[in-house]
């Protein structure tokens, strides 16, 4: 076993996606402390062509599972073959895909798994994490038990490792290993269908301005989408919001949506229901925009507005518009 | 066509919950129930049982004796049996212990279609379906807002980054479905009489032919430390100011925190 520590790098047209720059700083720093390299198991469209640069956010070594556009799950093989006995821990990304490839090495290899995390790091040779759970009433510490095989498989959540910049070390690049026949990679592509609109990544997004029920309906998102504009942020919503179909289901924030750690988060009209907290409490900074001034959210806000949204929202579009000087 | 739904019973979702001295879930006095999300994949599986896709519904739960309480609850919304594995070795499962269990156990049942819930409403790591595939060698289907069964295949209608996808494989799959699937129904007065005849089983690890050797002690993790989160400073409030002033106040906000 080496002291390596892995990670899963999705790639898409040749371009890597936000987690798996994330995740090769937080492998660089985790291996800094193990004494060992980090190491990106790429997979997705273009992944051969790009997996070099990911030496320039800290990987040393890129293993190609494999650059075809087909489900992440299909690549299981090849990551168990990549992974098996390779390393101290290997990080995953909190998404459906990250975590579905990340439980088929548990499945396969009987690895120890942890997660979603919110910060790991290397202790007395082993990997040690940190994660709130029970709907965030209780933050634990976990670690591999005594003679737990390696690699310990560790989810980790968006915006837990901060990515590292201004590198230009190109990362050595190799294919897979040889991979077993798996039934995992039975699964097929059997339609595809492109929304209407164009859809951001929400977990990519450092801030996010969220409606709710409150904002009332499709058009209400209007004053959201110009209050994110002006600071450089992504609409979000809660689910009440994306059942009514105002937004699409991949901009929901929530247990059953995407988990955001935003630096801000914005939400205006939500109540603040558990299944949404669950998506959005590790955010740094939450403001809260709502009529109700007993409202759940306004408990777990840093700063807790009463009042209109639609009237607050475009004032304060307005305010942000003139100080920056726009 | 056979379903297996997997379901776990966990603390009700507003309960005060904590760890007890051991750092395990604390169960005592904590009302209980079906994982909510794993609801979703009870309405799945009993609305391909109303097409008359689906022959059976079985229901499958490990956890401690009270959880037929859960697979009781479960009957009386539809399906057929269920299954409780239940064993003094299995406390403090991990989720690498809790999918040899259920893989085991789904050996056994032989389903076409292993059906579970996105995610639990207390842990939230999503990763015992992708595991039980692993470990079954079967084809794992997840993250379904739909699931449609059709001869010999299985798909689903899962999102994607622009879009969505139908993502489908040969049976038999594992597939998991999320809260699009449609509301899960209300047990019927007449539903919980009839759960209350519906068969159930007890079975223990030796019965699924494992040993608590097997599992390591059930689980390959270990919980350090449990603790309540960080106090997070008061909330500030901005109350009663015409919008002009307010949008000030939240600038000057974010202004001292270098947010803009």
């Amino acid at each position: 076993m080496s002291n390596d520590i892995l990670f899963f790098a999705e790639f898409s047209g040749g371009t890597p996606a936000r987690s798996a720059i994330e995740l090769a700083s937080g492998a660089a720093e985790l291996a800094s402390q193990s004494g060992g390299a980090a190491v990106a198991l790429c997979y997705g469209s273009g992944a051969a062509a790009g997996a070099a640069a990911l030496g320039a956010h800290g990987a040393t070594r890129s293993i190609v599972l494999g650059d075809e556009d087909r489900p992440a799950i299909t690549y299981a093989s090849a990551a168990v073959a990549a992974s098996r006995d390779a390393g101290l821990a290997l990080l995953a990304p909190a998404t459906p895909n990250g975590r579905d490839l990340a439980a088929a090495l548990v499945g396969t290899l009987d690895l120890p798994a942890f997660g979603p995390v919110r910060a790991a790091r290397v202790v007395d040779g082993t990997v040690e994490t940190e994660q709130a759970t029970l709907q965030g009433r209780v933050i634990t510490t976990a670690r591999p038990a005594d003679g737990a095989p390696s690699p310990s498989v560790v989810l980790v959540l968006a915006n837990t490792f901060t990515p590292a910049e201004g590198g230009s070390g190109s990362a050595e690049v190799s294919e897979a290993p040889a991979a077993a026949e798996s039934a995992l990679a039975r699964a097929t592509v059997a339609e595809s269908h492109e929304a209407d609109a164009k859809v951001v990544n929400l977990e990519e997004a450092s801030i996010i301005v969220a409606g709710g029920r409150g904002v009332g309906g499709e058009e209400g998102f209007g004053p959201l989408r110009d209050l994110a504009a002006a600071l450089g942020g992504a609409v979000g919503a809660s689910r009440a919001a994306a059942d009514a179909g105002w937004i699409p289901y991949q901009l929901q924030i929530g247990q059953t949506g995407k988990v955001v750690k935003p630096a801000l988060y914005i939400g205006a009209g939500i109540s603040g229901a558990i299944q949404h907290r669950v998506g959005m409490q590790t955010a740094e900074h939450v403001i809260a925009i709502n009529k109700d001034p007993d409202a759940p959210i306004g408990e777990f806000a840093d700063l807790f507005v009463v009042g209109d949204l639609f009237q607050i929202i475009p004032a304060l579009t307005d305010e942000i518009r003139r100080r920056k000087g726009s | 066509m056979k379903i297996v739904v997997c379901i776990k019973q966990v603390p009700a979702t507003g309960a005060d919950k904590r760890y007890t001295d051991d750092l395990r879930l604390d169960r005592n006095g904590v009302e209980a129930i079906i994982n909510p999300l794993d609801e979703y994949a009870i309405e799945q599986a009993l609305r391909l049982a109303d097409d008359g896709r689906a022959d059976g519904v079985t229901y499958l739960s490990m956890g401690p004796e009270q959880a037929s309480e859960a697979l009781r609850r479960a009957l009386a919304m539809g399906g057929d049996d269920a299954v409780l594995i239940t064993d003094a070795a299995l406390a403090g499962a991990d989720e690498w212990a809790t999918a040899r269990v259920l893989a085991a156990a789904l050996d056994k049942l032989a389903p076409d279609v292993a059906l579970m819930g996105m995610a639990s409403d207390d842990a939230r790591g999503s990763l015992v379906p992708g595991a039980v595939a692993a470990m079954r060698d079967v084809p794992l289907l997840s993250y379904g807002a739909e699931l449609a069964v059709t001869d010999g295949s299985a798909r689903v209608r899962r999102l994607s980054a622009t879009g969505f996808d139908w993502i489908s494989a040969p049976l038999p799959v594992v597939a998991t479905v999320t809260d699009q699937v449609g509301e899960p129904r209300y047990a019927s007065l007449k539903g919980i009489m009839a759960a209350k005849r519906k068969p159930m089983e007890t079975w223990s690890l030796a019965d699924l032919g494992l040993a608590a050797d097997d599992l390591r002690g059930a689980a390959l993790t270990t919980v350090t430390d449990a603790r309540p989160p960080e106090e997070k400073p008061p909330t500030e409030r901005i109350e009663n100011l015409p919008a002009a002033e307010a949008a000030a106040k939240i600038a000057d906000w974010l202004a001292q925190r270098k947010l803009i």
